[in-house]
């Protein structure tokens, strides 16, 4: 295999997924930071996100494109709504049971999405994309405006992040909840903010998900164990960790077919996962134990 | 007793869920009036102090601030009405560089963030060159500048200080009861939780005496340290 059939067809549908990834594992690690529990609705509220877009171009024949902005703003405004409903009143109780609550709004959002759309596998838009070619580098343009919108919403959550009076007190709060609270930070706003962001990213994840393979009730579902892997790996709490955790997943899933059959390229994120626990519980960036 | 005080705290009782901890502790801090607080551990030195900043709800008993009844008030309340508080333990954000850690403490703070963050960087110049640093890779004692300039970073009229010498060496421990006398000078009171029972009661205007929850005794620094069943008790003999 020379370098260039290597890089058209492992490496790039492998930066591709481990956007999606990152994305994704972004906002686990921010539920792990900030609120401190295992969020297992995280994949279904990104299929959620993905059919909205759907919806929004079945309705208006708007480019999906467009309508993936609408989209994460519902999908945010459904992420906050779930805490709100579900999440809110077990803050004080032990995280197990925010864990399971979110085991049942995974299936309750799957259930809405399979009752509304069904459980076909539907695409955003019909026919067959060709990739342009740079330099021998074949590159669809899905994939490539996936790229850039990875990077511009992983660059705007770290410049919220590092220099915002509210993306500060985010990671206050991730980084002590007391003192947060002490400090005289608001903690429920700035929990309701962590959700809007989650939703945001979430719907974003699914919809790149949708637009390079296909929408299906179960897809968001999994994309789970991958997700938890690259949050895990990349240090939890840590979002450069989630990005650089979610490129390594993607990148190794692709690759692993050259050498493994295809049907265990799923496990390959749960072997990542493993070895990376015993080894390294803190991640590559020295997150939280867990 | 102390005629006009800026804090009062009667027949406190309460706890963490379970048995009460404080079983009525009474106490006063005066303006511009440093306050030693001492007993063994366990006595509820810590408890008393979370209980005035609102961490931990009284079952019974008043706490009154200026001219406000604050019990059951929550902490972020608390801190707006002019009380900081530097907890005993974890009182830093670790992976947030020091500067960030005093802009937390100036969260609710809308204007004259520069002014504030200068007058604390003068009061500890040793973090000056520090402000970029994460505040979990400071020594001990550098820490405990952070969490303390972190509760000035609001101009509080009151100061809350568990433990800030504990486990530092005694070059720091000089530092840091200078600047709480720094702090006095510019007008703020200080209630001041110490182990180093001698040191506190000689630094102190007034002290009380706590154990198992209860006053045990109460007086200027000078008489406490002067008493010999205390000194039996809490000194060392
Ligand atoms: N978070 C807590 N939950 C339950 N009990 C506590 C907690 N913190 C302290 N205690 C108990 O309260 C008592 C008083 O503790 P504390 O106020 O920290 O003592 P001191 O600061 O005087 O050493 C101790 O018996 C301690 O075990
Ligand atoms: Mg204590």
């Amino acid at each position: 295999m020379d370098l260039l059939s290597f890089l058209n067809f492992y490496l790039v549908p492998g930066i591709v997924l481990g956007s999606i990834y990152a994305l994704g594992a972004i906002g686990i690690t921010l539920v792990f930071g900030v609120l401190r529990f295992a969020h297992l609705a995280h994949g279904d509220m990104a299929t959620m996100g993905a059919f909205l877009v759907l919806a929004l171009v079945a309705g208006t024949g708007m480019n999906p494109w467009l309508a993936l902005p609408f989209a994460m703003i519902a999908t945010a405004g459904i992420a906050v709504g779930l805490h709100w409903l579900f999440y809110e009143h077990l803050r004080r109780r032990s995280a197990i049971l925010t864990v399971i609550a979110s085991l049942g709004v995974a299936l309750m959002l799957r259930a809405i999405v399979q009752v509304v759309w069904g459980v076909d596998s539907l695409t955003y838009v019909g026919g067959i994309v060709r990739p342009e070619s740079y330099f021998g580098i074949r590159i669809k343009d899905r994939e490539f405006w996936t790229l850039a919108a990875t990077v511009v919403l992983v660059v705007a959550l770290m410049l919220f992040l590092g220099y915002t009076r509210w993306g500060k007190a985010m990671r206050a709060m991730s980084d002590n909840p007391d003192l947060a609270q002490l400090s005289g930070i608001d903690t429920r706003l700035t929990t309701i903010l962590t959700w809007t962001i989650i939703g945001l990213l979430g719907a974003a994840a699914g919809f790149f998900l949708g637009i390079n393979t296909e929408l299906k009730s179960l897809m968001g579902w999994y994309m789970l164990l991958p997700m938890f892997a690259a949050a895990i790996l990349g240090g939890v709490g840590r979002v450069e960790g989630a990005v650089l955790g979610g490129m390594i997943i993607g990148i190794a899933e692709e690759c692993s077919v050259i050498f493994l059959p295809s049907e265990y390229k799923s496990a390959l994120a749960f072997a990542v996962l493993l070895i990376m626990l015993a080894l390294r519980p803190t991640g590559l960036l020295r997150g939280k134990v867990l | 007793m102390t005629a006009d005080p800026i804090l009062s705290v009667a027949g406190a009782v309460g706890g963490y869920g379970g048995a009460d901890i404080l079983h009525g502790i009474d106490l006063t801090v005066g303006r511009r009036e440093i306050v030693g607080v001492i007993g063994p551990n366990g006595a509820g030195k810590s408890t008393v102090l979370k209980a005035i900043f609102g961490l931990i709800r009284l079952r019974q008993g008043s706490i009154r601030f200026e001219d406000q009844d604050i019990a059951g008030w929550p902490p972020n309340r608390i801190v707006r009405c002019g009380i900081g508080y530097v907890p005993q333990v974890d009182n830093v954000f670790r992976e947030m560089t020091v500067q960030e850690n005093l802009e937390m403490g100036a969260f609710l703070r809308r204007e004259g963030l520069e002014a504030a963050l200068e007058r604390v960087y003068v009061l500890f110049p040793d973090l000056v060159e520090k402000r970029r640093k994460p505040a979990g890779s400071l020594s001990g004692g550098q820490r405990q500048m952070v969490a303390f300039g972190r509760a000035l970073m609001l101009d509080p009229q009151l100061l809350l200080l568990d433990e800030p010498t504990a486990g530092l060496s005694p070059r720091y421990c000089e530092q840091i009861f200078q600047i709480i006398r720094d702090v006095r000078a510019a007008g703020v009171a200080v209630l001041l939780v110490e182990q180093h029972a001698k040191q506190a009661l000689a630094f102190s205007d007034r002290a009380y005496v706590l154990a198992s929850g209860r006053n045990r005794a109460e007086g200027s620094g000078a008489d406490l340290l002067a008493d010999r069943e205390i000194a039996q008790m809490f000194l060392g003999g």
